[in-house]
């Protein structure tokens, strides 16, 4: 959350814009659980607030909270609050999900920045032990690999391990020290290669939300037991290679409220565990008007001089791309 | 009152009922432990056949596979199988026969760890075994035998083979082995054996009780994934040695008995430092029974005259092997999730292993200290330090020859004047604006080049 904000400026990061919307598109479909402007959306604004924004004008949800814990630069997050509606609370989030009562539906977005590890195991239980019927619970980490330690790195690891280095070995001591036992015992160095990384963390998650249900549905009746069903499984790179994964909290009784929502009507809802990708093409506002003229597609859509496969990703996700243009405000 | 005991006590008025039921037996037995380690002990069951079939410590081509999910719990090993006589007359025994004949080295000694996995898991088993010379197959159905209690049969606690075969001549050899199935499944065993992270978990923890079965080329596997270990290491270079000792105790002088005696080897150092690994470990007959241990148990707090376990002390590693013919001569509990401290053997190990740890502990502390002085500025000596850091990992095994605790010792700060270390905070902003103009690039040059610049022109006396 904190610091990587005056680096990156969010609101310019095109996969992360167009998972935004995808979002969005998700949580309209909440309706048959209950009015989304009656949910409450809780989530990790930085200072560009661009989250709130959307589902603030899109969805009219106006029951807000911004977990932010860089206490330091308050009057600064004050100053770029955009609606009265937003709260902002100055603490980690392993201190504020806790206190929070998310018994009424709320949208749970835990929009990390970092690799996943212990903290974020941990705000994750939380939210699924209180999180009501009805609910989502959105995580994005980064999957990045540790497999390109600068030779400061190589030595600490074998001055604090007493072996000699080793890119696999390094790897997994690196991925153990932050998941420490939930990483199975059989995990090798070798199968944090490449999008290993992602498919381990996300079991890692998987199982662990799972656990957390089953300890809570333990002492609830049949009907009021309370499911998980994972909808949002992307994969994306603006710098860093990072994976969103969503879930929605039902009770056992609701799943015709499930099917009614239609999530997967949706292109890029994915129950299992293949990700979506969300690949940018890079587009000038000419071609992205000339495709549009084109879309939603009939036949064929073409453009001369751009690739297939970027073309074909376009009209895949037309509807949520976004354009930026230089604008001067007066 | 079970209906079947009363003619006997119509007999004799003075007779008192005491004999169990089998509704306790099976109430008191599943609920003494948890869910992890009463699957373990099956697999320790299955490590003893091992043991009986190689005396010589090679498990290779040996394997015990364990399958589970939601509806089924299934075991399955080559390990040499069940002799007839064995589960006749002692295997299916609640507790172990004063007269039955001993396993070499065993892992299982209580005689209670099979029959209380089976009750805590489901309603049904079926074990199947066979050994070279004979086989035999059993189906039950607990409720069922739980019900003869009230179908006038109080005492009687037989199980039944559904077909037994002995003096057999041509078992061929790959039908030797056990296979043990439990189906209806509790429910909350089935919940628990659905979930990623409960297998996980029992992988960890089977791994880590056979760590040294499986470096012998035992092969476990759980679902059809094969377990890993990672054996035990001691870091290890010119200037830092782990201590080691190994000492046989006479049973003699442990229960006055004639007998065969238990040997005990101790290892004490370092290792990378991981807060949750920093420890005693504890293994009887190869089966680690207790993990990283911080407390009183073994060596920490008061109770021993021993700092608490503390963070600096997060490098120390201490190993206890304890190894016997005679299982029952070691001191570990039926769970065998801990030791018996109260037990002899436990009480004077514990003693030498406080004494092992005495001077790592003191070079751990010593090196806390080091690094507080070079970070204070009163020393640049890291000499402990980089004892530590040049070190590398060994398995404790490579150790053979009795060794005390080898470390540099701590080198006395450097006589010069008194130094006083100066903290303050100032906004970011101005700290920056400092750095930029005194042209250095870290907060603390900031720091010591003002107080240089303020004692250039005001700290002439």
């Amino acid at each position: 959350m904190s610091g990587s904000y005056r680096t990156i400026n969010y609101s310019l990061r095109p996969a992360k814009t167009i998972e935004r919307k995808m979002l969005c598109e998700v949580f309209h479909r909440l309706y048959p659980f209950g009015k989304i402007e009656n949910y409450r959306y809780i989530g990790f604004g930085s200072i560009y607030f661009s989250d709130f924004q959307l589902f603030h004008r899109n969805l009219g949800i106006d029951n807000m909270l911004s977990i932010e814990k860089d206490a330091y630069a308050k009057e600064c997050f004050e100053f770029n609050k955009p609606y009265k509606c937003i709260t902002i609370d100055y603490r980690k989030s392993s201190e504020v999900l806790p206190e929070l009562d998310m018994s009424s539906k709320s949208i749970v977005w835990l929009d990390y920045e970092s690799k996943l590890d212990e903290s974020i195991l941990s705000d994750v239980c939380t939210v699924c032990a209180k999180a009501g019927s009805g609910s989502l619970l959105i995580v994005t980490f980064n999957v990045h690999t540790d497999r390109n330690p600068d030779e400061e790195q190589k030595k600490a690891y074998t001055e604090q391990t007493g072996m000699e280095y080793n890119v696999d070995d390094y790897a997994l001591h690196e991925f153990r020290k932050r998941l420490g036992d939930a990483v199975p015992r059989e995990v090798k160095g070798t199968d944090l290669r490449g999008k290993g990384v992602g498919k381990i963390s996300r079991n890692i998650l998987k199982s662990r939300i799972a656990e957390a249900f089953s300890a809570r549905n333990g002492v609830l009746l049949t009907e009021n037991k309370l499911v998980q069903r994972q909808i949002i499984n992307f994969l994306y790179t603006d710098g860093a290679p990072m994976m969103t994964l969503g879930w929605i909290f039902y009770e056992t009784s609701e799943e015709n409220k499930l099917d009614a929502c239609s999530f997967n009507e949706l292109n890029f809802v994915r129950y299992e565990d293949t990700a979506y990708n969300i690949k940018v093409p890079c587009l000038t506002s000419k071609e992205m008007r000339h495709l549009n003229a084109q879309l939603p597609r009939g036949e064929t859509v073409n453009l001369p001089g751009v690739p297939t496969d970027d073309i074909e990703t376009y009209a895949e996700l037309y509807r949520y791309f976004p354009a930026f243009v230089e604008a001067i405000y007066t | 009152m079970p209906e079947q005991s009363k003619p006997a006590l119509d007999k004799n008025p003075k007779l008192i009922n005491a004999s169990p039921t089998k509704e306790f037996f099976i109430y008191m037995l599943t609920r003494d432990i948890p869910l992890t380690r009463a699957i373990l002990d099956l697999i320790d069951n299955s490590v003893d056949g091992a043991r009986r079939m190689r005396s010589n410590g090679n498990f290779n081509d040996l394997t015990i596979r364990v399958e589970l999910d939601k509806n089924h719990f299934k075991i399955a090993d080559n390990c040499g199988g069940i002799p007839v006589d064995i589960a006749r007359n002692y295997a299916f025994r609640f507790g172990r026969p004063k007269d039955a004949p001993l396993t070499p080295g065993s892992v299982g000694q209580f005689g209670v760890g099979m029959k209380r996995t089976f009750f805590k898991l489901g309603r049904h088993f079926t074990v199947c075994s066979a050994t070279m010379t004979s086989q035999f197959e059993m189906d039950i159905d607990v409720e069922q035998w739980k019900a003869t209690d009230q179908a006038g049969k109080a005492d009687d606690w037989h199980f039944e083979f559904k077909t037994v075969e002995e003096d057999l001549s041509d078992v061929p050899a790959d039908k030797i082995g056990t296979r043990i199935e439990i189906s209806e499944l509790y429910e909350s065993v089935a919940e628990s054996f659905a979930l990623d992270n409960f297998l996980t978990r029992l992988k960890n923890e089977m791994s880590l009780a056979h760590t040294l079965s499986i470096d012998k080329g035992l092969t476990i596997t759980v679902n059809t994934i094969p377990l890993n270990n990672e054996p035990a290491k001691l870091f290890i270079s010119d200037k830092l040695k782990p201590a080691f000792v190994e000492k046989i105790y006479q049973r003699e002088l442990l229960d006055g008995k004639p007998g065969l005696p238990v040997t005990v080897k101790l290892f004490a150092g370092v290792a990378e430092r991981i807060l949750h690994e920093g420890g005693w470990y504890v293994f009887c007959n190869g089966r680690l029974v207790i993990r990283a241990d911080q407390s009183a148990i073994t060596i920490w707090g008061q109770a021993h005259d021993m700092r608490q376990y503390h963070p600096d002390f997060a490098y120390f590693r201490g190993y206890a092997y304890f190894d016997s013919d005679d299982a029952t001569l070691l001191p570990w509990t039926t769970t065998k999730t801990g030791v018996d401290v109260d037990s002899p053997i436990y009480r004077s190990v514990q003693q030498e292993m406080i004494e092992l740890s005495k001077p790592v502990l003191t070079f751990l502390s010593n090196l806390e200290k080091e690094r507080a002085a070079v970070e204070k500025g009163d020393s640049t000596d890291k000499s402990l330090d980089q004892a530590i850091k040049s070190a590398t990992a060994q398995r404790t095994e490579t150790f053979q020859i009795s060794t005390k605790f080898v470390a540099p010792q701590p080198n006395p700060i450097q006589a010069g004047p008194p130094m006083q270390k100066i903290q303050y905070t100032k906004p970011l902003s101005e700290v920056k604006k400092a750095m930029k103009r005194l042209n250095v690039h870290t907060y603390v040059a900031v720091g010591e080049k003002t107080f240089d610049y303020y004692m250039e022109y005001e700290g002439a006396e």
